[in-house]
């Protein structure tokens, strides 16, 4: 049952005083409803890097996991495109010492294999004081942050919904091959669109337990939809200490 | 609960009016003024604490003492009473509407506004309001306002403003719509919008629903209603409020993405609800959808025929701005117009473009003949005819106008197709062209022919037609 372990994980969050659930559980709860997140070992330093990625496939992503972090490409939180362990040691090692100037803590470091190259889209979701959980689908980058190119439906939505959403993006012709470029699997996003959104999916199974949720990006290839970047933001702590 | 439980409240045999004065003149006075004046048949049971007779009806002190079940009350007292007298009405009271001011939308008022509710469930009886005016329903003879019409007719109305209800029963009608009902729900207290909105899917009587809402907490239910009815009623829905409000501050990018108008327009696309954004719009698309048969495919080819080279270009513009396809007829149908030899000036592509004397050749069969081709025309699925009124009323010898609607009419009946018919009357302002305009409308109304003032307002009614055939084509795909 998907439902009752997230709401555990998300309970144990906000026990914790959190607000924003980790990446590395963010990736775990959604892969737990069937959407597609890379591969990852959580580290504690660079000592464990060697253990640890031996079932990874590089290219290798490495991120600093921190509650005090939210963009982490801002802070230089990210590195991508790392070829092996003794790059990924470095590049950790760099991190620390940068972040540590900054006054930034950090919890643990994330090692994950680098998705294939896609077209960045954005799947989220909102609980909404009128309709309850709203689930919405955009084209990453400026797409969604300057032209707000984006589209929402009340949950629970059926498949033929998601395909609709995408649609009706601005944007779409990216997805379906333009100027040389292939199309993406739709079919790929909007099941991960379903997975999110729709009957028995992440947000109407979690709506009293979250209030957004933020996939970004989702890159989506010609056979699949990975969620590469993912933020729960949890619910008031009103609903605690509920059955 | 039972979906018939508000049908005692459109067509009460036994009315009872709270907050009417035995010496001056209230709410209640006016009211029970209305009905009679409305032709009200039931009986009508005034309650007054110490008038033996108000408006020259036999009053009782509580409804308790009134010796046959009431089917609604209309209570205009003042707020703080309204509770207890809501506990009265247990076991005597099927439907109470409350007008009375004073609860959730002052300051201070939400207490008693829960009070309200409460008192509600506690006797037993289903209360709409409070902060509302009235019910208006001409098969059961029942009216708040004056000068309403009491011709029944198939559209039902959800309205949460009381000024605006009435304004939708006095420009609808004189618009051409025919209402089932109306009725204005004010704080919604206890009785939801979703709850009548699933009264008007049920009653035989209502074809066509049409929501004024400002937002009263039940979007999730209204949601869940319209999209079980699979579009089985067309519904117009006017949002007022459509500004942030009562949202957390976004603590991520979907926060500050979603609006709260997301949700509404997500609601239009989901469920094949026409969103509309004024008042006029609204009366617009709900004369289209009282008048016209939803087509199994979604309107597209839209063929303008009327007089004037300008309005034909605006018009065709318009068209194509609200998304729809005005292309060239197909050449058979080019040969038959050219067939016609119609005068010089005319124009038989697509947008059709004939001078009125043109229309009126042959003893008036021209227009018709031109009308037969069009709807005859392959693929097309709407027929918008505009008339410049100024220019045909000046044959004055005939009955231009009327033919020209006779020969739409005849077209529609007997269109293998069954495309749209709609008419446009352009008149300048002049008093009598406006006279003239106002009788043509209804007659053409009457018969089917939904009648705007521009080519703008046909082609956004039209558009909201499509909406609801092309809802209904998706959700036909999706399940087979």
């Amino acid at each position: 049952m998907p439902a009752d372990a997230a709401k555990a994980v998300l309970r144990a969050a906000r026990a914790q005083g959190l607000r924003v659930v980790d990446e590395p559980a963010a990736k775990a709860l959604l892969a737990s409803f069937g959407v597609m997140t890379p591969a990852m070992r959580v580290v504690q330093s660079a000592a464990e890097i060697d253990g640890s990625v031996s079932m990874l496939r590089p290219p290798y992503v490495l991120k600093a996991v921190s509650p005090q972090i939210i963009h982490k490409s801002d802070v230089g939180a990210v590195r991508v495109g790392l070829r092996d362990a003794r790059e990924l040691a470095m590049a950790l090692d760099e991190m620390r010492i940068a972040l540590a100037a900054k006054a930034l803590r950090v919890e643990h470091w994330l090692v994950e294999e680098m998705a294939p190259p896609g077209v960045e889209c954005v799947i989220g979701g909102v609980i909404d004081a009128e309709f309850g959980p709203m689930v919405m689908a955009g084209l990453g980058g400026v797409f969604v942050e300057v032209m707000r190119d984006v589209s929402f439906r009340i949950c629970p939505i059926e498949r033929r919904e998601a395909l609709e959403m995408l649609g009706e993006l601005r944007g779409a012709p990216l997805l379906r091959g333009t100027r040389g470029r292939p199309p993406v699997s739709l079919e790929a996003l909007a099941d991960a669109l379903v997975r999110i959104g729709g009957e028995g999916g992440v947000l109407p199974s979690l709506a009293g337990e979250l209030t957004e949720i933020d996939v970004n990006p989702l890159i989506v290839t010609g056979d699949r939809a990975i969620a590469v970047d993912v933020r729960i933001v949890l619910g008031a702590p009103a609903s605690e200490g509920a059955p | 609960m039972g979906r018939e439980q508000f049908t005692p409240m459109f067509e009460p045999a036994a009315i009872a009016v709270i907050g009417a004065s035995a010496n001056s003149v209230a709410a209640g006075n006016r009211y029970i003024r209305h009905l009679k004046a409305f032709g009200y048949a039931g009986r009508i049971f005034p309650v007054h604490p110490s008038a033996a007779e108000v408006e020259g009806l036999e009053a009782f002190p509580s409804v308790a003492s009134v010796p046959v079940p009431i089917d609604y009350a209309y209570v205009a007292v003042a707020a703080p009473l309204v509770p207890d007298l809501l506990r009265s009405f247990a076991g005597r009271v099927r439907v109470a509407q409350v007008m009375s001011s004073g609860f959730g939308e002052t300051s201070g008022g939400q207490a008693l506004e829960r009070e309200l509710a409460q008192a509600a469930r506690d006797a037993g009886v289903r209360v709409v309001g409070p902060n509302c005016l009235g019910v208006y329903c001409p098969r059961g003879r029942v009216t708040f306002t004056e000068r309403t019409s009491n011709e029944p007719g198939t559209v039902g109305i959800v309205c949460q403003s009381g000024g605006l209800g009435i304004d939708i029963i006095r420009r609808g009608q004189n618009r051409g719509l025919r209402f089932s009902g109306l009725v204005t729900v004010g704080n919604c207290a206890d009785v939801k919008p979703s709850e009548l909105v699933e009264h008007f899917l049920d009653s035989a009587d209502t074809s066509v629903i049409g929501l004024y809402l400002e937002g009263v907490g039940d979007g999730r239910g209204l949601f869940e209603v319209l999209r079980a009815a699979r579009s089985r009623k067309p519904v117009v829905l006017l949002k007022g409020g459509r500004t942030a409000q009562g949202r957390r501050a976004a603590a991520s990018h979907t926060g500050a993405l979603a609006g709260s108008d997301e949700g509404w327009k997500a609601l239009a696309a989901q469920t094949g609800t026409v969103p509309v954004d004024s008042l006029d719009s609204f009366l617009d698309a709900l004369v289209a959808l009282q008048c016209l048969q939803l087509q199994e495919r979604p309107t597209q080819r839209v063929v303008l025929f009327g007089n004037g080279g300008g309005t034909s270009v605006l018009g065709t513009d318009a068209l194509v701005r609200a998304g729809f396809d005005v292309s060239a007829l197909d050449p058979g149908s080019i040969a038959a117009l050219e067939a016609l030899r119609l005068p010089a000036g005319s124009s038989v592509l697509n947008p059709i473009d004939v001078p009125a004397g043109a229309l009126q050749q042959d003893e008036g069969r021209a227009a018709q003949r031109i009308m037969d081709i069009l709807c005859s025309a392959s693929g097309v699925d709407a027929l918008v005819m505009h008339v410049n009124m100024t220019v045909v009323l000046s044959f004055r010898h005939i009955d231009m106008l009327g033919n020209l609607i006779d020969a739409a009419l005849r077209t529609r009946n007997a269109s293998p197709s069954r495309a749209h018919v709609v008419l446009v009357l352009r008149a300048d302002g002049d008093a009598d062209v406006e006279a003239r305009r106002r009788e043509y409308r209804q007659r053409a109304v009457g018969a089917g022919i939904p009648v705007y003032d521009e080519l703008i307002a046909a082609a956004n009614a039209l558009s909201g037609v499509r909406h609801v055939e092309a809802y209904r084509v998706r959700i036909r795909a999706a399940s087979t």
